[in-house]
């Protein structure tokens, strides 16, 4: 049986924070604020926290948020392998067909993990 | 009905048992996290909101660093582990409101909310009602909420689905000039802090649902 360490979290986020234990981890962000992406419908068999009613939606980066293992791989405790996050904004339009025009202003954002942004 | 218990509880309670008698924490721990949890309040978030309308200073912390931020209103988001909570992480998010922009939080995947500084959840915020309709159809959904906003007012949902937790700042409401920090945090509410009401002079408890009067009243 294997030994797994229970106190692994507490010892490296002690003090920092998660997800400040995981800052400088994962190299230079790809994206900036202001840039266009495209969500990407990568696979998602088991776990995921990229709703599906973003895939294919091209939004704008509006922060560039913090460094953490994505939760792709985070739940299942695979968390040697960090990305940064980006809020990204879309207009309301563009994610729902049926958003009334009188309300074209409107807007969403909301978290990716950078594996599901591609440059448009 | 009170006989029964729910598979979740059932399963709560497995959990909870099992976990003490494999030594993973006591039922001591469990009893001083949970009362740690449930005694969040009243509302700190509240008073930050309050500083920042009265400080320009403060209000940039807010934005800029607002784990910081909330230092100043008593709450530290490393408590009671040294590393945060379960769910709540350490990344909070202040959305500034303005006459034009109006935020509003949900998450859609399950109901992640800034514990630390709001404390639990409204009931109606976990329902799938409220995750499900919400990003979709915000002016609807606000409308049962009693707030209607023109349409010249963006709507900024923010579906808060991973690490970072947020708060709305509201704009400060016409009719409170000269107040006290302590009348301000009054007036705003959870509500106003999850983005599904705006601060009025007057008002200081959550939306009350809206009752219909009798027409023939019960005389006791």
């Amino acid at each position: 049986m294997s030994q797994h360490d229970r106190t692994h979290h507490a010892k490296i986020a002690t003090g920092k924070g998660d997800p400040q234990c995981f800052k400088g981890m994962a190299g230079p962000a790809k994206f900036k604020v202001g840039e266009r992406v495209r969500i990407k419908d990568l696979p998602d068999v088991f776990y995921t926290r990229c709703q599906v009613y973003t895939r294919g939606a091209i939004g704008e980066v509006a922060v560039v948020t913090h460094e953490s293992p994505a939760p792709e791989d985070e739940a299942w405790g695979h968390v040697d392998h960090s990305e940064w996050f980006y809020i990204v904004r879309f207009k309301q339009k563009d994610l729902w067909p049926e958003y009334p025009a009188a309300f074209a202003n409107d807007t969403l954002q909301t978290e990716f993990s950078e594996r599901w942004l591609e440059a448009v | 009905m009170v006989e029964e218990v729910s598979d979740f509880e059932a399963l709560e309670i497995a959990v909870r048992e099992l976990s003490i008698e494999k030594g993973l924490f006591t039922a001591e721990d469990h009893r001083r996290f949970t009362e740690f949890a449930e005694h969040i309040g009243p509302t700190p978030a509240a008073r930050l909101v309050a500083k920042a309308w009265l400080d320009p200073e403060y209000k940039k912390l807010c934005l800029t660093d607002a784990i910081k931020a909330s230092l100043a209103v008593g709450v530290d988001w490393l408590n009671p582990t040294g590393f945060g909570t379960p769910s709540d992480y350490t990344d909070l998010r202040v959305l500034e409101d303005t006459p034009t922009m109006h935020h509003v939080v949900v998450c859609t995947l399950c109901s992640c909310y800034p514990r630390p500084i709001l404390g639990f959840q409204p009931e109606w915020y976990r329902t799938p009602n409220y995750r499900r309709r919400l990003v979709r159809w915000p002016r609807q959904v606000l409308a049962e909420f009693g707030l209607s906003l023109p349409a010249e007012v963006e709507i900024r949902v923010e579906d808060s689905n991973q690490k970072c937790r947020f708060i709305v700042m509201p704009v400060r409401p016409a009719g409170t000039e000269g107040w006290t920090e302590d009348q301000l945090t009054e007036i705003v509410t959870r509500d106003c802090l999850i983005g599904v009401a705006l601060p009025r002079p007057g008002m200081t408890t959550n939306i009350p649902l809206p009752v219909h009067q009798p027409a023939k009243p019960a005389h006791h």
